[in-house]
């Protein structure tokens, strides 16, 4: 038993090393960035690592004025919020109209959903603009929410749908029995026994919708309703013809402190959200 | 698919063909350009490294003229994605500046019907003096770089020199002069390195920086005709003698070992700041460096540019000759809805008032004549104006890379491998001369000669 | 069937397709329509050409080169992904070995916070970030010279052998730690006592994990398959952002959507860039069903 033992000890010892090196692997460019903000810009050229003289609090306070970082992320909460809740709802919806039913057509219907998620989005810029244009939708918030749905459906769908097929029937079966309507169905039996597939769906969801980029580049063409991802961009550009390296890493920091740190307090309900979608 | 439809009836290419209404006012001596009462006017730049001050200026100065105009002014950096649907849909801005990375194809704009002809605005008086029109306003050869088949349909504001960059005050300190020939650049190479700095460096990321001194050695060497040949497609036009000894010439920094190590990987703003630390004793650059170099250029570097070298002693034009071109397109759209403003809002920009101020706080050389006269200049742009004067009539500009931005992705393409050394110059010019005969050779692209 | 099933379909199906079919059926419809057109871009008009578009491709040698780049991120970038991902899920579920068994190594809770930090960062901050990392003499060639790899450090971006594996590790990197979190959840799923008893059996922690978490994790699998095979088809912002050229050196790294936003908005061809992107589609269709197919069966064997 003993040689076993110390032999386990070893493979774990390598185990903690490998998990410590990736650890350090995915920490390091981030740690990096935040250092860099506080640094001058002659000090990060003069060494990568090397800790600034002085911390450079100003860059920071250049990155939220110039950039406009509050405003921003203002924009994009107010954006990205409503076209989660709208693409969860009808998602949902479909997903389960689609997996519980049967009526001609629905493959098909499944199949044009899915296949949305396979074409390269800029190719549509250009026609959709004129869709977005002709509803009079451009640059308003509830245009940039429809399409920011439409887009992320096809993903939603498609998650959900092997989600609701393998949900038990017997509890429908007996709420259809005691009288329930179809929508009273899904509302009150079927939703709520998604829920953990919902969580893990909207999270992925909503990293998609944070990071989106080209939908808003032609679509929200005013500066004051601006989501994050074109104001980082604007920023990154513009640093390409100003050189202010340390105000662009500052930008950064600023731009990923928000999420970093709902995901640090809500990592725990992401986790078991995504541990029941996991399951399905 | 309930919806699909009635949208596709509005498809893309359906285009919007009623003409936008052309809202002109009385033209007095006041309002030569017959601006309409209280029409609202929309200016769209692009804002890289010159900044917005001088457009905002013009926008001050507008608002003056027309006190019940609303006037919008925004800075964008990728001006194509943001307003090629405007155009194709009919509601494009009344001005815009059409520069940069994702800039709008300017001769594919005209082609389509879409830019407002500028006739007017170059025969109407200027701001500054009523007795002199805008055309005169203008520097030489501003007007027929914006124009096409014969019409004026952008003007640029900015005019670009190329060269070779320097410390004047490194040079200072070490004795060293900027070397007239390609020869003397070697030698001077040498000396460099022996002083423990790099000779040179260049924005690898994006070749098109080296190529600049590249094709002005050439163009030095076989004069206007070698220029001519290369832009109108001519067969083996990349393998005449001085394309290939100007490519031999570049290909010496390398085998030479006069490249900062790694330039190869750096961006623009990585390699200039590679150059003002010190690192690098030269870097090949438009006349744009000192305005985006400016947050992080040392005290007392004074920077400075100088002529390509000659190539050798039997060159077709002299040392002094530049490589010059106008850039920074400002148009006004066929289908805007006040394009009498825009025409007005250019006069405004293309005065001397805000050219000087343009002068100032850009770092670069405005087209307009006359506006960087008793200014007092920094460094390089003293330089670059020198330099200008120096060059009198031998300003050269080659074509091709606006005429063919496929040939232009190929030799951007070869010149980093011929940079990296893992090209020679036969195979670099091999390499390009396939490339422009393909582009020759392919029907469904449009022609152009000089 | 029970009454209203119709009514209630109607009702729940009409706002989600309309909403899909305005906003992403009609544009895609018209991208279909261009793909056959010489459309500028810019004009009100376009020709018909018929399949010319679709011809021209497979002579054009930045298209070719693009699919090659874009075939190896396919193979490289989902492999590598899920087994890495995998991996580190196995050992913060199953690591604790013979003592903590069926648990998790110490601090497992710390890691999976720590993995999952690059998925929080868009791609142009991606790129932008990783940009500094490859620059020579940047963060990796310092990494390299700590502990004395000088020999290693070179232009990582500007070699056209690295340069792709570079761009191709951003994703990687990028990508690991959202699997790493959906995995660990799945095999958390796995009930203990199975896991106990087999360990009680004398299954090692390999044999548990191919007996039985894998296969019970398979779905969480396939679907990771599909999603980042779809990321590898893409590319293009982290390309644009971070190489030189961008798509060099030499064309290492041109994937297909950068020669489509290429044609598309700098030479006008609208035309020809929607026949990419109509080519690309139907590239991923294929892929993604025979993905699906191959998934499936290994699925059955394993069960």
């Amino acid at each position: 038993m003993k040689p076993n033992l110390s032999k386990a000890r070893i493979a774990d010892g390598a185990l903690h090393l490998v998990l410590i090196v990736w650890a350090v692997l995915v920490t390091l460019p981030l740690a990096w960035a935040v250092l860099s903000s506080l640094k001058t810009d002659a000090e990060i050229f003069a060494s990568p690592w090397s800790l600034p003289a002085a911390p450079q609090w100003d860059n920071w306070a250049r990155a939220w004025q110039e950039a406009n970082i509050g405003r921003y992320l203002l924009n994009t909460l107010i954006v990205v919020g409503g076209a989660l809740a709208l693409v969860m709802l009808l998602g949902a919806l479909t997903a389960y109209c689609l997996a519980r039913y049967d009526f001609p057509g629905n493959r098909l219907v499944y199949h044009v959903l899915v296949a949305g998620m396979l074409f390269p989005v800029f190719l549509a810029l250009v026609p959709l603009f004129f869709v977005v244009d002709q509803l009079g939708l451009l640059g308003t918030y509830h245009g940039l929410i429809l399409v920011y749905a439409a887009y992320a459906l096809p993903f939603t769908v498609f998650f959900l749908h092997a989600f609701f097929r393998g949900l038990p029937t017997a509890t429908a079966e007996a709420a259809f029995i005691d009288g329930c309507s179809h929508t009273g169905v899904f509302f009150r039996v079927m939703l709520p026994m998604a829920r953990p597939g919902m969580v893990s769906v909207g999270i992925f969801n909503f990293l998609g919708l944070w990071n989106q980029y080209l939908l808003p580049l032609v679509l929200n063409p005013d500066p004051d309703r601006y989501v994050l991802a074109q104001g980082l961009a604007a920023l990154a550009v513009s640093q390409g013809y100003r050189s202010d390296f340390s105000g662009l890493f500052a930008g950064l920091i600023i731009a990923i402190l928000p999420v970093l740190l709902a995901y640090i307090l809500f990592q725990r309900q992401i986790r078991s959200g995504l541990t029941a979608g996991a399951v399905r | 698919m309930a919806g699909t439809a009635a949208v596709l009836s509005g498809c893309v290419t359906a285009g919007n063909d009623d003409p936008a209404e052309q809202a002109t006012g009385a033209v007095t001596e006041d309002n030569p350009l017959g601006v309409p009462d209280g029409a609202d006017l929309e200016v769209v730049m692009f804002d890289g490294g010159y900044g917005q001050e001088y457009t905002q200026h013009a926008v001050t100065l507008y608002e003056q003229r027309h006190p019940d105009a609303a006037v919008t002014h925004e800075g964008l950096q990728k001006v194509g994605e943001v307003l090629q649907p405007r155009f194709v849909s009919g509601e494009p801005p009344d001005v815009v500046d059409n520069t940069g990375a994702g800039r709008l194809d300017i001769a594919a704009l005209a082609a389509a019907g879409q830019l407002t002809d500028l006739a007017d605005l170059l025969d109407a008086p200027s701001l500054d003096d009523p007795a002199v029109k805008v055309r005169d306003l203008l520097l030489p050869g501003v007007v027929e770089d914006g124009t096409l088949d014969g019409t004026a349909y952008f003007l640029n504001y900015s005019y670009v020199v190329w060269g070779i960059w320097y410390s004047r005050s490194l040079f200072d300190q070490h004795g060293w002069t900027a070397p007239a020939t390609w020869d003397d650049m070697l030698a001077l190479c040498e000396e460099i390195k022996g002083a423990g700095i790099a000779p040179w460096t260049w924005q690898g990321k994006y070749p098109e920086y080296m190529m600049d001194p590249l094709q002005s050695l050439a163009a030095k060497a076989g004069g206007l005709d070698l220029v001519y040949a290369v832009d109108n497609l001519e067969p083996d036009a990349w393998k005449q003698d001085g394309v290939l000894a100007a490519a031999d010439a570049i290909h010496r920094l390398v085998t030479g070992g006069h490249i900062l190590a790694g330039s190869e990987g750096l961006s623009h703003t990585e390699a200039q700041n590679a150059w003002c630390s010190g690192e690098a004793a030269f870097i090949p650059c438009g006349s744009w460096i000192e305005g985006e170099q400016q947050g992080v250029t040392p005290e007392g570097f004074d920077m400075a540019m100088a002529p390509v070298p000659a190539l050798s002693a039997a060159d077709a034009l002299p040392y002094g000759a530049v490589q010059g071109a106008s850039s920074e397109s400002f148009l006004v759209p066929a289908q805007a809805l006040n394009p009498r403003g825009g025409l007005d809002y250019l006069r405004c920009l293309f005065s001397g008032e805000v050219a000087r101020g343009f002068a100032e706080s850009a770092k670069a050389m405005p087209v307009v004549k006359g506006a960087t006269d008793g200014l007092d200049l920094t460094s390089g742009l003293a330089s670059v104006a020198a330099a200008l004067e120096t060059a009198g009539e031998n300003v050269f500009g080659y074509k091709y890379r606006t005429w063919y931005p496929e040939l232009a992705v190929e030799v951007d393409t070869a010149t980093g491998e011929l940079l990296a050394g893992r090209a020679d110059p036969e195979q670099w010019a091999d390499r390009i001369q396939a490339a422009a005969d393909a582009v020759a050779a392919d029907d469904s692209i449009a022609k152009y000669e000089r | 069937m029970r009454h209203g099933k119709y009514r209630f379909l109607i009702g729940a199906l009409a706002p989600p397709l309309l909403l899909y079919g305005v906003f992403v059926v009609s544009p895609y419809a018209q991208a279909f329509y261009l793909a056959l057109t010489d459309w500028d871009g810019l004009s009100a008009e376009a020709g018909l050409v018929g399949l010319a578009n679709f011809a021209d491709l497979w002579s054009d040698p930045l298209f070719l080169a693009a699919l090659r780049n874009n075939g190896f991120m396919l193979i490289v970038v989902p492999t590598a992904t899920i087994a890495l991902a995998l991996f580190f899920a196995a050992c913060l579920t199953l690591g604790g070995g013979t003592r903590r068994r069926g648990r998790g190594v110490h601090g497992s809770g710390l890691y999976r916070i720590l993995y999952f930090f690059p998925q929080l960062l868009s791609v142009a901050i991606l790129g932008v970030l990783f940009q500094f990392v490859y620059t020579p003499g940047g963060l990796l060639d310092g990494l390299l010279g700590a502990v004395g790899l000088d020999g290693l450090q070179r232009s990582w971006l500007a070699d056209p052998a690295t340069a792709l594996p570079a761009v191709t590790a951003v994703m990687i990197w990028s990508a690991v730690g959202f699997y790493v979190v959906l995995f660990t959840a799945a095999m958390e799923s796995v009930p203990t006592d199975i896991v106990e008893a087999a360990t009680l059996d004398g299954a090692g922690r390999f044999t548990v994990f191919r007996r039985i978490t894998l296969p019970l994790v398979w779905d969480s699998v396939q679907v990771a398959y599909v999603y980042l095979g779809i990321l590898a088809l893409d590319g293009f912002a982290l390309v644009q952002i971070m190489t030189v050229g961008p798509g060099g050196p030499d064309n290492a790294t041109e994937v297909i959507g950068l020669t489509l936003y290429r044609s598309a908005f700098t030479y006008g061809e609208f035309g020809y860039a929607s026949a990419m992107g109509v080519t690309l589609f139907f590239i991923t269709l294929t892929l993604t069903a025979l993905a699906l197919r191959a998934t499936k069966r290994e699925r059955v064997e394993l069960a």
